[in-house]
């Protein structure tokens, strides 16, 4: 079977997150209509982080992985339109440790994923712009994108 | 040593008093008392030992079963013994009841010993389940007597919060509500104001760890409810 590796690592990934994981995080491979699990999707939660304008929020990311996975990182993405200037209008993150051709190792885990793209809410790349909305009221007009990230923040209560 | 004098003095004996050249196999043969109460004596030991084993059987399984009740077990099944002495000895010759005595001792020695291997690796695998959690282990099922009972499967969870975590053993069967009330008591918190989560979905008092499948070494977060 050609996702023979992928699944067996992300089997192991899943096996270490279960024990133990960053504080209000979540990451749980989908589960289909009929009950099996697919291990190729996850359902993520990133909490923002507290002390900033991102706290308060849990944002949902799904992580995408392919067969060549773990040679090839996985997709990740927050939903279609979400305020960040990392992030593409389809909402997929751009991240230097998600980029096959720069960051990305294969031994780089989930946990760390998760970790990277929460530091990544707080510390924009300006260098690396993916949307214009939130790239240029970044660049702008701080107060205003201030204000956006807390609304959006507000947009992502606790699931609980 | 005492093992050399046994084999030293009937040598001794045999040369002299024993003209036709019998051979002694065994000690007890070379006393000049009737063979039928010997009998009787060695069958008492044989019964005697068969208690004893029977007795640290179940010490042992009480062992395992309760961790902390080991240091009675250990007073426990040392008095037998004494009573046995004045039985065993009376009426006989001393040679008799020292040589008895000895082989008590032999017994004692040896299930001490045992029942030292098993207590060991108790503590060993106590230790060790310590260095692998975090923090310690609480086991919730304290209260629990000693008397054998059906096997409940039992699971390590650790219930997370924002300070740290730390591990729980509970039944598999056990609702989450028993936990959960452990939990606020120990952290001095109100149960009311929090959630367990599991996975990102709120847990339900009223389940068990085996109705979400929970498996050992499993991680439930806690948190302030919001307002």
């Amino acid at each position: 079977m050609s996702g023979g590796i992928a699944r067996g690592r992300l089997a192991e990934e899943r096996k270490a997150w279960r024990k133990n994981h960053p504080h209000g995080f979540v990451a749980r491979p989908e589960t289909l209509p009929d009950g099996t699990v697919n291990l190729m999707v996850w359902n993520c939660t990133i909490p923002g982080k507290q002390g900033t304008d991102w706290e308060g929020g849990h944002f949902p990311l799904t992580l995408l992985f392919s067969e060549d996975y773990p040679s090839k990182p996985p997709k990740c993405k927050f939903p279609q339109g979400f305020f960040h200037p990392n992030v593409y209008p389809s909402g997929t993150v751009c991240l230097s440790i998600l980029n096959e051709d720069s960051g990305w190792r294969p031994a780089i885990t989930v946990k760390q994923i998760l970790i990277g793209i929460q530091d990544l809410l707080d510390q924009p790349n300006p260098a690396d712009p993916a949307q214009t909305d939130g790239y240029h009221l970044f660049i702008q007009d701080p107060p205003e994108y201030k204000k956006r990230v807390r609304q959006q923040a507000k947009q992502y209560p606790p699931l609980l | 040593m005492d093992e050399a004098e046994d084999d030293l003095e009937p040598l001794f004996d045999y040369s002299r008093v024993q003209p036709q050249g019998i051979m002694c196999l065994d000690d007890d043969d070379e006393l000049d008392s009737s063979p039928i109460p010997t009998v009787a004596d060695r069958k008492r030991t044989r019964t005697a030992d068969q208690t004893d084993k029977k007795k640290e059987d179940c010490k042992v399984v009480d062992v395992i079963l309760v961790n902390q009740k080991k240091d009675e077990d250990e007073e426990d099944w040392l008095p037998p013994p004494p009573r046995k002495i004045p039985n065993s000895g009376s009426g006989f010759i001393e040679d008799k009841t020292l040589q008895e005595l000895r082989l008590q001792k032999q017994e004692l020695a040896s299930f001490a010993q045992s029942a030292e291997v098993v207590l060991r690796e108790v503590i060993e695998s106590a230790k060790r389940n310590m260095h692998h959690g975090e923090k310690t282990v609480v086991v919730l099922d304290a209260e629990q007597p000693s008397k054998p009972q059906v096997e409940r499967p039992k699971i390590v969870i650790s219930i997370q919060d924002r300070k740290g975590k730390r591990q729980y053993k509970i039944y598999m069967d056990d609702k989450f509500e028993r936990l959960f009330k452990m939990y606020a008591e120990k952290s001095k918190l109100n149960l009311e104001s929090l959630v367990f989560s599991f996975d990102g979905e709120k847990i339900n008092p009223q389940a068990t760890p085996k109705n979400l499948g929970m498996e050992d070494g499993d991680m439930i977060e806690v948190n302030a409810k919001a307002h």
